[in-house]
């Protein structure tokens, strides 16, 4: 299988999380390579991915599902700061592992930075902090335009390892790629 | 003259410290680049002492001779973050440019591993104007990882942000003098 920078056959599209895409979200939350770098453990059962979308995905301030012809294959989500850190949101995303190479999560990403800056006023900075151990992840960010600003040393616990972590920006005044 | 550092030690806060605490954090140029507001009375002072120094989980008095010059504060992480400290202090202008702050914060880190012996990491953040800042966490052995661009507001000014570490494997510095 060939490495990243491929084309991906159709189109990418972002849009709210449902109910209804409860399979579709359970294809790639289930999958234990998905949530290496993630906080959060594989989904055993629909139930505790129900109660995810109901709790967290539709209260959430930006959680959008990443969409192949439609079909969600992915989710990506912004948080929100407030008070001094209201100039900061942090991103974060996932990707079934299928479709892993293609250039698909970059896609999404680039599409979050054209409009979260519009969409939140207030917001100067989109930061992502990705394992060290992620390269796949830190290609995503830099070839959607993120600045690579440093290593942060055993920066927080994942899964009760403390790890070192990469900390990227875009700036809503830097060129968008 | 220059001052002999061994006259230099740090202690938790007492009321007492009130008239030697509004030489220093009633003065502008030391409370520029921290989050506390200039206090301007001596009731203000005291409510603070009491009610926010006293309590913390971790604050300490920089004394000359046990009397308050500064202070170090550490406040600690929670969750997946519980593995790491955030460090911030300050001075009376009256003994900057001296090597005092770095011999606090020589102490602190060694006092702070000691006293936190899960504590995996102690970081700073250092607005990128304040060099003299940046100079004593490089002379208290810290390092730094890199600037974290447009990261907070401090005091309604949108700062870029360097920020420096120490791990609880890296070599302690020496403290004496």
């Amino acid at each position: 299988m060939e490495g990243g920078g491929n084309e991906f056959t159709g189109e990418i599209t972002l849009r709210p999380l449902e109910l209804s895409d409860i399979d579709d979200f359970m294809v790639w939350a289930t999958d234990e390579k998905v949530t290496r770098f993630c906080s959060w453990e594989p989904y055993t059962n629909k139930e505790d991915a129900i109660n995810f979308i109901n709790t967290k995905v539709i209260s959430h301030p930006w959680f959008r599902a990443i969409c192949l012809n439609g079909q969600p294959i992915g989710a990506i989500s912004v948080t929100k700061n407030s008070g001094n850190d209201r100039c900061r949101g942090e991103l974060g995303y996932v990707l079934g592992s299928k479709y892993w190479g293609r250039g698909i999560a970059t896609k999404a990403v680039k599409q979050v930075a054209n409009t979260i800056f519009a969409e939140w006023p207030h917001l100067e900075r989109l930061e992502a902090i990705v394992d060290v151990e992620n390269p796949g992840s830190q290609r995503v960010l830099e070839k959607a335009g993120f600045q690579r600003e440093g290593v942060l040393r055993k920066y927080m616990l994942l899964k009760g390892r403390t790890r070192d972590l990469v900390m990227f920006s875009l700036l809503s005044s830097d060129p968008k790629s | 003259m220059a001052i002999d550092l061994s006259r230099i030690s740090l202690r938790p806060f007492k009321l007492t410290d009130v008239d030697d605490f509004m030489l220093w954090a009633g003065d502008d140029q030391v409370t520029r680049f921290l989050r506390w507001k200039t206090f301007t009375s001596k009731e203000e002072a005291l409510t603070f002492i009491n009610d926010v120094c006293i309590p913390h989980p971790w604050r300490r008095s920089i004394c000359i001779d046990d009397r308050s010059i500064g202070f170090v504060s550490i406040f600690p992480g929670s969750g997946d973050d519980r593995c790491r400290v955030d460090m911030g202090y300050g001075i009376a202008t009256k003994y900057w440019g001296q090597g005092i702050t770095t011999k606090a914060v020589k102490i602190a880190l060694s006092q702070v591993f000691k006293d936190l012996p899960n504590l995996v990491r102690l970081q700073s953040f250092v607005a990128v104007e304040n060099i003299a800042s940046q100079r004593v966490l490089e002379k208290a052995g810290l390092l730094k990882e890199g600037m974290l661009r447009k990261y907070t507001y401090l005091k309604g000014n949108l700062e870029d942000l360097f920020v420096y570490s120490f791990l609880a494997t890296d070599s302690f510095p020496v403290v004496d003098p």
